[in-house]
Formats: structure tokens, sequence, C-alpha cells
């Protein structure tokens, strides 16, 4: 985990309008939340020496997409979980490819990010 | 003020966006995320929404109106709008830049010119309706008005 005990998002996503959407979901287990619009400014986060527990990215995004940003990630050696959420279903493979630790298929609904972040032990 | 009355006609209107196919159990999801905390969260993504799908759309318009179409770009700001009418729920409209997305990948620029009219229609036809839902709800106040006995 990142150094203190409370769980540190990073949304990743171009749209506006689902980052509220992320937010307001995650708001709800108290977890500390930064947004980005691209995966270049999330690249930029990690650079700047800031911690996150898991990563939330979109994959179309401009400056530097999802899959771009993830392979990134992974070649500085941040080992943060990344879920990949996209309307994009084809993109699952190189989603992984690239080190993403899930693949979700857009609309994210409150059951399937409790169960990713049960699934990652962020809700005691 | 008739409180009973208006939040059963909110609640018929909300019904027939349901039952007209204009959105989808997505919509569901987002008023399960209204609480105490965030108690007008539905209409602050509707309007987050319909604010940068305006924008999206607007730039398809100039996209479309470029004498050499490209449609990689025209794809691209269409992905961004179905992910959005995904995210809302707004079903129909989510199936309209489906077909869009068809036209753009066999380069039919009629077909492209056609879909989008319908996105815009439906766009509008959409914002009508939840925009007279919220205010038929702002009007009716939170239920314990409803409930409030007159004096």
């Amino acid at each position: 985990m990142a150094s203190s005990q409370v769980v540190k998002v990073l949304i990743v996503d171009d749209d506006n309008f689902t980052r509220r959407i992320y937010k307001t979901m995650l708001f709800r287990f108290c977890f500390e939340i930064t947004e980005v619009e691209d995966g270049k400014n999330a690249i930029q986060q990690f650079v700047d020496g800031n911690e996150y527990d898991l990563v939330l990215m979109d994959k179309h995004m401009p400056n530097m997409d999802g899959v771009e940003a993830t392979r990134t990630l992974r070649g500085m050696g941040i080992p943060v979980k990344i879920v990949a959420i996209t309307d994009d279903a084809s993109s699952k493979d190189t989603f992984m490819d690239a080190g993403a630790n899930k693949f979700l298929l857009k609309p994210l609904t409150f059951s399937m990010l409790t169960d990713i972040l049960k699934s990652f032990n962020f809700l005691n | 003020m008739d409180y009973v009355h208006l939040r059963r006609q909110a609640a018929s209107l909300r019904k027939g966006l349901f039952d007209q196919g204009y959105l989808d159990e997505q919509f569901y999801q987002l008023e399960d995320l209204q609480d105490d905390a965030s108690p007008n969260f539905v209409e602050e993504v509707v309007t987050l929404f319909f604010r940068d799908s305006a924008r999206l759309m607007a730039n398809i318009d100039q996209a479309l109106d470029k004498c050499v179409k490209d449609f990689n770009k025209l794809d691209v700001y269409m992905q961004q709008l179905k992910g959005s009418c995904t995210s809302i729920g707004a079903s129909r409209m989510k199936t309209d830049c489906s077909a869009f997305r068809e036209c753009c990948r066999d380069e039919n620029i009629e077909g492209c010119m056609r879909s989008f009219q319908k996105i815009k229609r439906e766009h509008s036809v959409l914002r009508q309706k939840l925009e007279s839902y919220f205010q038929l709800l702002r009007q009716a106040g939170p239920v314990e008005c409803a409930t409030r006995p007159n004096k």
C-alpha cells in the first residue's frame, strides 16, 4: 500500500462526467482520490513522486492512451494495481499484455467496483 | 402546492424515459449513488453529460463540415460520445453512436450524416425530458415536504 493507511486512487479518464461518477463511488469508501485527463498526466503523477494504490485507467485518451500509460508505468517499475476500464472490448489482451491487473468493460457499476476493491484487499 | 401530484408527474416522466428506451438500467446505478452526501448527484452528472456531449457533438459537426473527411477522427469522437452515453444510460443515443461508428468503418459519409442527425435529435429530446424531470423534482421538493401536513 501507499505510505498512509488511506487507499489512494488515481482516476485516469478524459471524460469529466465519467471521472465524476467514479469519484462519487470511491468517496463512499473514504478513499483519497486524484484525477487526471490522460495517460501523460498519469505518468507525471508518479514521476512527481506521488504514490497510489490503485489506478482506474481508461483506454482512449488524448496525448497518451491507457495502454501506453500502463506499459510506461510497468516499464518504470511501478507496481500499482491498474484496472483498465473501457468500452473497447477488443483492447483486453493489449491492456493485459501491457501490465494491467484487471480489465473491465464500461459502464462501471458500484458492485463491479466493490468486487475489484475486495479482490485487491482494499476493503477491510 | 400539491407535492404528491408533482412527484407523481416526475415518476411518470421517469417511467416513460425507461419505457420508451431513452434510458437503461445504468441510470439506476446513478440514482443509487445519490445519497445525503451527494443529494443532487444525478442532476449534476446529467448536467455534466449534456455539457460534455454538446462539446463533443460540436467537434463532430466541425469534422463533418470539412471537405476531406477524417473517418478515424470522427470515430474517435463518436467513441467518446458513446462512452458517455453508456455511463449515463442514454440507451437510444448509444445505439445511434454505434450506427455512426459502423458508417465510419465503411467510410459512408451519407450514413454518418444521417446517424449524426438522429443523434442530435435524440440528444435534444433526452435533454428536454430530463430537464423537465429535474424541474418537477425540484418543485416537488424532498419527500419530507410531500408528507408534511397542511397547517
